[in-house]
Parts: structure tokens; C-alpha cells; sequence
């Protein structure tokens, strides 16, 4: 019998609505790229913008948006109080029954009425590209329909991941698709699953040409910047770099500024607020001036699948510093041979000083991590990847 | 850190995990040498223990910087404004603040920079401890594994 050819992508939330995370760029992104091969899709997501409220803000129904018909469905209401106390014990490793784990799951962002479409038209979709994993909707959903379901999780190493639940949705939906070997090695020591069941996707990255010193220019930056883009919150480390950098500048006194691009707010000690610059959310290109302007993107985050602001910094000709912990983000650097990356605050201090001093080895560095993006993550390479594991996961001969 | 690592990063072949090595090697022998001993290091890498559970060295050279930074500084300072008007009288009304206060804070901030003191000391003496405790056993470890593959006398 032959599958329908439609695919459908379930993510929590619709980048750039509001909305900013790399695993809704990342799935928006392999929608359009699906569209776009021709392909027709159903990009269905929910009416929340903050993945802390999940709170309705966009109106239901559909909407036709960069090429996609985007179904915007209603959240449930949540237990949060009880929501947050089991989140807390998974985050500090206590025991937690498989009851409380789905109550999490089920009171974390939930749509019924999405669900509710996904059981009306199941049969209309040759697939359904799932993700990130630790959402109840992305969950249940997949579980719901697992013969169809290719999760795309976006794995960190982190304590939702070792959720006995979670074992159950590894090893019932019909393939993963990881954003990189890590990723995937990752998930091979947390759940069994045939390695036969998974291949590496990732994303593509359109090239871009920017003016590298328009985003100082504009926004009246005269001294060096380093760059953070992204969610700002204690997850993303963002407290970490606030606090290497006022050392930084205290112990070194160099006036070297932290520009932050993205959402969130910023816990910065007060010392280093007049040194910092908060652009919010920016345009791509606006951000793509910020990253070709700055000294480093620095990216201190320990829980990555797969770095996509990391990946376009390079791309604008500029240097990593991770953190050593990311395993993901140093087998970016390491394969690129454009960034660095720091154990603790003396590396920290010692590889940004180095990067401040040796403007030539910069450059050379970036230039290493242009090449390196452009030759691997170019969009024909990972569409080529994306269409084959349509293929060897939901073949249109079911 | 070897210029080499820096001439070569344009030229193919070149291998960033040896310039990554070169510059934590730099770092490690900055930090023996006691130039990251500093309150604001110990104050920085707040956020950053987390990650640090599985290094063998950090633990002590973190204590090393919280030593610099656990008595707090009870001294005499500056008394600054930065208002414009009525400079001289706030700056002087300060100053009688801060001497008023001074007899009841002097006694209840030496007691907490004596209490500081005394929990450095014994988080470095347990540090100590542990750490020879741990070298012992891994010495007995390795006797008697090399006794176990029959190389060492029994």
C-alpha cells in the first residue's frame, strides 16, 4: 500500500514568533526545506511563545508563513506547582515513580487539540517529525503514533533524559534523527535502540555576507565585544559567563565588552552591567553583524545537541570559546579547527587574553570555521541526509 | 604556548586540539604558580562547580582562591558621594553612621571572619585527608594488582 506523501512536524513552539530555541529553529527549518523539495507539510504547533508559561498568546488556527501551513493549537492548563516540585527531584537526582514522570510530562506543555488533529489525520502523513524529546506534547504524540513518529529529541545530557519513560519513547518510534555523532553516541549509551534505527541530519546554514562592524557602528560599541546568542537562563550558562567576565575585565583590566543577542533575562552582577549590551531579539542579519563584529562567540552551555548559533558564528568568520563539558560544541570546534574551549576560569581568562592579543591567529581561526560550515552544512548536503532517512524510516511502500 | 601552534592554524593539517593543549597547559602552570589565587576567581567559578566534580586538582586549588576570599574587610574606607547637592553634609552624615555602627558591626563581623576562617581550615584539612587517604589506597591498588598478574613478589 502506498503512504501519502504529506509529513507533519509537531514542535511545542514556531520559531520566530516570539519564539527562540534551536530545536524549533531547527525543525521550522527542515520543514521549510521539506516544503520546498516539494514535499507538502503540516507544521503543527501550539499558541505559546514562552517555554516557561506555556501560556496561549497566538491566536489557534492555521496560518500560512515562510512557505509552511502553520496549525497553531491551544495549550491545556497545567498543575504547575506539582509540575515543579517533580521537576525539581529529577533535577537533583532523587527518585521519582513513572507515574509522577508522566504527570511531568503530561503538565509541561500539552495540547489535546493537537493531539486530537493527530489522531483525525494520522493517516494523511507518510510521517511525523517529532521534537525535542522532553516534552510531553512531542511524547505523548509520538507514542500516540509511533509507526509514523521520527523523533528528532535534541539530547542533552541531562537529568530528564534518564527518565525511565524516556527509555520507552527510544525505543518505540520508528527511527531519530540526531544533529551529530555525539548526539547519537549519547543516546546509544542512555537507551537501546538498533543503530540501524537512527542517522545524522542537523541542519543547514544559508552563507550570508555581512558588514562586520555595522552592529558596533549602529549601536555606538567603540571597545572589543564578545558574543552570546541564544535563551538567557542558568541552563544555557549564562550566569557562568556573566561571572568570567567581570573577573575577566577585573583581573585583566581590559575593556572588553558582552553583547548578549536573543530572550531572557540577564542575571548580571552590577559591575558589569555598564559593560554589557543586551540587543534583544535581533534580526538574523543584525545578528549576523553582531557575530562578525565580535573578538569570540563564546558559548558556555554544557547541555547541546547540536550548536546552531556556534555553527553560524563561524560562518561570520569568528571564534568559539566552549565550554570543555559541551561535548557536542568540542567536536564542533575540534572538527572545524575554529574554536577553543575552557575547563574553568583560568582557561577562560588564558584563551581570551590569547584571542584578544593574536588578531591574525583570530581571523585564520574563522576563516578555518567559514570553510568547515560551508563544505558541511551546506542546505543540499543535509536535505540529501534528511531525504534519506524519510526514506529508510517512513518508505512511501509502507 | 608554542608560536608554531599559532603560524601553522592557516595551514592544513593543523591540529586546534594541540593549540587547546598548549593554552590549558599555559593555564595549569599559572595556576601552580598561584597567579589565579584570587577571591574573584573563587567568586567566578560559582556557577562552574558543577562541572568541576571530576577534576582531581580543582577542588584544592578552589580552596586556594576561597582562602583569599573569606575574611571580610572590616577596615576603615572611603566615604564617597556622588550626588551633586549638599556633598560635604551627606558625606559627613555618613561618616557618623558608619562610626555609630561601627562598635555593634565591628564584633559581629570579626566573629563571622573568625567562623570563615575556621571552616576554610577544616574544608582544607578534609581536602588533605582525602587526598592522601585516596593516594594510599590507589598505591595499595596498584601493589596489589601487580601482585594479582604475578610480576610482583607475593
Amino acid at each position: 500500500m502506498a503512504r501519502p506523501d504529506r509529513i507533519a512536524f509537531v514542535c511545542p513552539r514556531y520559531a520566530g514568533e516570539g519564539a527562540v530555541g534551536g530545536a524549533e529553529t531547527l525543525l521550522k527549518n527542515l520543514a521549510i526545506h521539506a516544503a520546498a523539495a516539494g514535499i507538502p507539510v503540516d507544521f503543527l504547533t501550539t499558541c505559546a511563545q514562552s517555554h516557561h508559561t506555556w501560556e496561549n498568546n497566538l491566536p489557534a488556527g492555521v496560518k500560512t508563513t515562510d512557505g509552511l501551513q502553520v496549525h497553531f493549537f491551544p495549550t491545556d492548563a497545567r498543575d504547575v506547582p506539582r509540575f515543579l516540585r517533580i521537576q525539581q527531584s529529577i533535577d537533583r537526582g532523587r527518585p521519582v515513580s513513572e507515574t509522577d514522570e508522566l504527570f511531568w510530562l503530561r503538565n509541561g506543555v500539552y495540547s489535546s487539540a493537537l493531539l486530537a488533529h493527530l489522531d483525525r489525520h494520522a493517516t494523511d502523513y507518510r510521517a511525523i517529525l517529532l521534537g525535542p524529546y522532553l516534552f510531553g506534547l512531542s511524547y505523548f504524540a509520538a507514542l500516540a503514533h509511533p509507526r509514523q513518529a521520527l523523533l528528532v529529541p535534541c539530547l542533552h545530557d541531562e537529568p530528564f533524559a534518564r527518565l525511565t519513560c524516556m527509555k520507552r519513547l527510544f525505543s518505540e518510534t520508528a527511527g531519530c534523527l540526531f544533529n551529530s555523532q555525539d548526539e547519537r553516541e549519547l543516546a546509544m549509551e542512555l537507551f537501546t535502540f538498533p543503530a540501524a534505527k537512527s542517522r545524522i541530519v542537523g541542519m543547514g546554514l544559508d552563507p550570508f555576507a555581512v558588514d562586520s562592524t555595522a552592529f558596533a557602528r549602529r549601536h555606538g560599541l567603540t571597545a572589543p565585544y564578545v558574543l552570546y546568542s541564544g535563551r538567557r537562563e542558568p541552563l544555557k550558562g549564562t550566569p557562568l559567563l556573566c561571572d568570567y567576565m567581570q573577573t575577566f575585565r577585573e583581573r585583566s583590566r581590559r575593556d572588553v565588552k558582552l553583547v548578549f543577542t536573543g530572550s531572557g533575562t540577564i542575571d548580571a552582577p552590577p559591575a558589569l552591567r555598564p559593560h554589557l549590551f543586551d540587543a534583544g531579539f535581533v534580526s538574523e542579519t543584525e545578528k549576523h553583524e553582531a557575530m562578525a563584529g565580535a573578538i569570540a562567540f563564546l558559548h558556555p552551555s554544557v547541555n547541546e545537541s547540536f550548536g546552531i548559533v556556534l555553527l553560524e558564528a563561524f560562518l561570520a568568520r569568528t571564534p568559539g570559546l566552549v565550554h570543555a563539558r559541551s561535548r557536542v560544541l568540542v567536536s564542533q570546534c575540534r572538527a572545524s579547527g575554529a574554536g577553543l574551549w575552557f575547563r574553568h576560569y583560568p582557561d577562560f581568562e588564558n584563551q581570551l587574553l590569547w584571542l584578544l592579543d593574536h588578531p591574525e591567529a583570530r581571523a585564520a581561526l574563522g576563516s578555518r570555521g567559514h570553510d568547515y560550515v560551508a563544505r558541511e552544512y551546506a542546505w543540499p548536503v543535509i536535505e540529501r541526509k534528511f531525504m534519506e532517512a524519510l526514506d529508510a524510516f517512513a518508505p512511501r511502500r509502507a | 604556548m608554542s608560536e608554531n601552534s599559532i603560524l601553522s592554524i592557516g595551514a592544513p593539517g593543523f591540529n586546534v586540539d594541540r593549540l587547546v593543549a598548549d593554552l590549558q597547559a599555559t593555564a595549569d602552570r599559572k595556576m601552580k604558580a598561584g597567579v589565579y589565587a584570587d577571591a574573584r576567581v573563587a567568586r567566578a567559578e560559582k556557577t562552574n562547580l558543577v562541572n568541576l566534580r571530576g577534576s582531581d586538582d580543582f577542588v584544592s586549588f578552589y580552596l586556594t582562591c576561597l582562602r583569599e576570599a573569606v575574611f571580610v574587610d572590616i577596615s576603615d574606607f572611603e566615604i564617597h558621594e556622588r550626588r551633586r547637592f549638599f556633598t560635604p553634609l551627606l558625606v559627613a552624615f555618613k561618616k557618623a553612621i558608619w562610626k555609630i555602627l561601627k562598635f555593634y558591626t565591628y564584633r559581629l563581623w570579626s566573629q563571622q571572619n573568625q567562623i570563615n576562617g575556621l571552616i576554610i581550615t577544616g574544608l582544607e584539612g578534609m581536602e588533605e585527608q582525602t587526598a592522601a587517604r585516596l593516594a594510599a589506597l590507589e598505591q595499595r591498588l596498584a601493589r596489589l594488582e601487580q601482585q594479582a598478574s604475578g610480576h610482583g613478589s607475593p
